[in-house]
């Protein structure tokens, strides 16, 4: 019979396996893993599959995977009773072959990230103020359109991009004083401060809380939008500290959440990683993509979100669709915000029947298309 | 199964609960582990009445922290009795006692309001089941504080001093997904999600709890909401709703279900003008078989 301590290495190398295919557990967790296993019948395969995935899983949409993992982890014997054999010794290659790589690729990645973790910080931002923008060479760099840049400047705009949002971060963060008037009243201070008048004669009062503005990107990344999705995410975060959340999303066809691609990893990584989620089929679905959102991922928007989408507006689909879906957005969000780059264009006029579909839903229209018009969206990136 | 989570299993069923192997085991690890047991799930799957059985189950208190925007810790955990502690002031305005004399009265046990967190940490005797009913309406400062509270079962009161729990409470937090919860608060809990129920489990949990149904119609009920759940509504009927609706046809003595009976207590079923309007599209073009028709 099998020992507590294979079991236990058993629920840690199957919680390496959950981590590995994008689950963020715990290390707790994988403990209750280990204690669960032991308040349950171990050789009911359904009941280790249900203390694990009680004590594992966080939410609805980890389920696929954990059912996934868990198929290919706890390979049972066919027979009933051969539960234990299954659980303590992984038949051989019962993690699949990338896994087994695993522990040296992850250990490489972590080094790459903790090299890189850094780079909000690095840099002379720290205190003096930053020349850019302001030398008139770079003045012209803030007009032009990122399309028109050639490839090898692309590094340095993208290190201007980062530059100014940090800036901007610091102007955001030092609006948030404290008001003299408003707020709620402190009933336990006053109470306090009149103890010896007999009655309520100075009010004390406290800041109301304010909340920190989340963010929900929808970026096409189909076709030529690909280049603007990837300054506007470079630039968004970069401000990513004076929000409290930010959730990303590409689309062209089909959506893809890719916020956790863009955790912890510098931004270089993090977008050559979206051109893996990136689809080529051609054509963009805006409507059943936003639809998908709405269906899959409606919870993160609320009244302190502000949405943003990124599109020409191009869409194949029927203008219906995106139109009742913009609504749904909108119905919730605290800002919707349409970024199209082609804005930038003086010729262009909103014409396309998904742009003309989705232009009344819209609270800000802008372009986003050079470094400017980054710099002036973050000015309305606040709520009231 | 384990034999402790088949008694559960047994003792939810007696106390009216109908429930699934899911359930049960969530709930015996959470007694075992003593974690707090996040339970997602739609509006109406029966997530509260977890709590409520196992109160009933191990004849513990239930106390129950209803959670709402702007929710804080002087509502969830405590507060002083502020017009008490003025009365007492004036009351006391002409006496000679001294100013800390006077704080340490009003600042005492006897002008302290006990909030549903405090109640439940500094409860005596059987740890108590502490319901935390809808935390995703609550800010996400609440949840942070929540968060604290949870991990250590101690609270501390500057003017009283600290006060630990000598039972710490079973914790049941339920979620609509109003707002998505912060990954620290999900990965502090166990989580338990709760779908619709299969076709079986609603027809048990018609007969169940409306008994003026017959098996007949219960299956002809539990098939109409199956698939009644698989059109696009912006408001998904739950199970509160299922059951709703069986009282009304039992007090209508329906026997079985036709278009025009549909048509009269559809409003138990969908409460969208949307859904409704849609639901009748689709009635009119493809009939009632569409969502009776598999039961034979």
């Amino acid at each position: 019979m099998a020992g507590p301590r294979d079991l236990t290495t058993a629920v840690l190398r199957f919680g390496q396996m959950l981590r590995a295919s994008g689950m963020p557990l715990t290390i707790t967790e994988m403990m209750d893993g280990v204690r669960a296993l032991d308040a349950v019948d171990l050789l009911d395969r359904r009941d280790v599959y249900l203390a694990l995935r009680t004590t594992l899983v966080a939410r609805r949409e980890e389920f696929p995977i954990f059912d996934r993992c868990f198929e290919t982890f706890w390979r049972f014997q066919a027979e009933e009773g051969q539960g234990l054999e299954g659980l303590t010794g992984p038949a051989t290659p019962a993690i699949p072959e990338e896994h087994a790589g695993d522990t040296g690729a992850e250990a490489a990645q972590k080094k790459v990230s903790v090299a890189l973790e850094g780079w909000e910080e690095t840099g002379d931002d720290d205190g003096e103020p930053l020349e850019v923008p302001g030398v008139s060479e770079k003045e012209i760099l803030m007009d032009q359109d990122f399309s028109s840049f050639p490839v090898e400047d692309l590094d340095e705009v993208a290190r201007l991009t980062i530059l100014i949002a940090k800036r901007l971060a610091r102007r955001i963060s030092r609006r948030k004083r404290p008001t003299r008037r408003g707020g709620v009243i402190d009933m336990r201070r006053s109470i306090r401060a009149n103890l010896m008048k007999g009655e309520i004669i100075e009010l004390r009062r406290r800041e109301r809380r304010r909340r920190k503005v989340r963010l929900v990107l929808l970026c096409d990344v189909s076709g030529s939008m690909d280049l603007y999705s990837r300054f506007l995410l470079q630039f968004l975060y970069a401000l990513q500290n004076v929000f409290g959340r930010v959730e990303t999303f590409t689309f062209s066809t089909r959506l893809t959440r890719v916020t956790e691609h863009l955790k912890g990893a510098s931004y270089r990584t993090a977008l050559a990683r979206l051109a893996e989620v990136r689809d080529f089929s051609g054509g963009t679905r805006i409507g059943e993509s936003l639809q998908e959102f709405n269906a899959r991922w409606g919870s993160l928007v609320d009244r302190h979100t502000i949405v943003l989408l990124l599109s020409d507006g191009w869409d194949t689909g029927e203008p219906e669709v995106l139109a009742n879906e913009m609504l749904a957005i909108k119905r919730k969000a605290g800002r919707l915000i349409w970024l199209n780059p082609l804005l930038g264009n003086p010729s262009y006029e909103p014409l396309t029947r998904g742009m003309a579909a989705a232009l009344p839903l819209v609270d800000h229209f802008a372009a986003a298309h050079n470094l400017a018009s980054l710099r002036d969206l973050a000015g309305h990136l606040n709520l009231r | 199964m384990r034999a402790e989570i088949e008694k559960i299993q047994q003792m939810m069923e007696d106390a009216n609960y109908v429930t699934d192997p899911a359930i049960a085991t969530s709930v015996h690890l959470a007694m075992t582990l003593k974690k707090p047991l996040l339970i997602e799930g739609h509006a109406g799957v029966g997530k509260t009445e977890v709590a409520k059985v196992m109160s009933r189950m191990l004849d513990a208190h239930l106390i129950r922290l209803q959670c709402y925007e702007g929710l804080d810790a002087a509502q969830a955990l405590y507060e002083w009795n502020y017009p008490k502690q003025l009365l007492h002031i004036k009351l006391e305005e002409s006496t000679t006692h001294t100013l800390r004399e006077k704080e340490a009265t009003i600042f005492s046990e006897p002008f302290l309001i006990r909030r549903p967190l405090l109640q439940a940490i500094g409860q005596d005797g059987k740890p108590p089941v502490l319901l935390i009913d809808e935390v995703d309406r609550a800010d996400e400062e609440f949840e942070a504080f929540l968060l604290e509270v949870l991990s250590e079962f101690q609270v501390t009161i500057p003017e009283i001093g600290t006060i630990r729990a000598t039972h710490p409470p079973y914790v049941i937090l339920t979620s609509n997904r109003v707002r998505e919860l912060s990954d620290a608060l999900r990965r502090r809990c166990l989580y338990l999600w709760i779908d619709f129920p299969g076709f079986d489990k609603e027809v048990r949990i018609v007969m169940r709890k409306v008994p003026g149904v017959n098996e007949a119609l219960a299956r002809q009920i539990s098939r109409f909401m199956e698939s009644l759940r698989t059109i696009r509504l912006a408001k998904v009927p739950g199970v509160a709703e299922t059951l709703d609706w069986a009282q009304a046809l039992a007090s209508l003595h329906a026997d079985h279900l036709d278009e025009e009976l549909v048509l009269e207590t559809l409003g138990c079923v969908l409460k969208d003008a949307d859904d409704v309007k849609r639901f009748k599209r689709e009635l009119t073009s493809s009939g009632l078989k569409r969502f009776v028709a598999t039961e034979g």
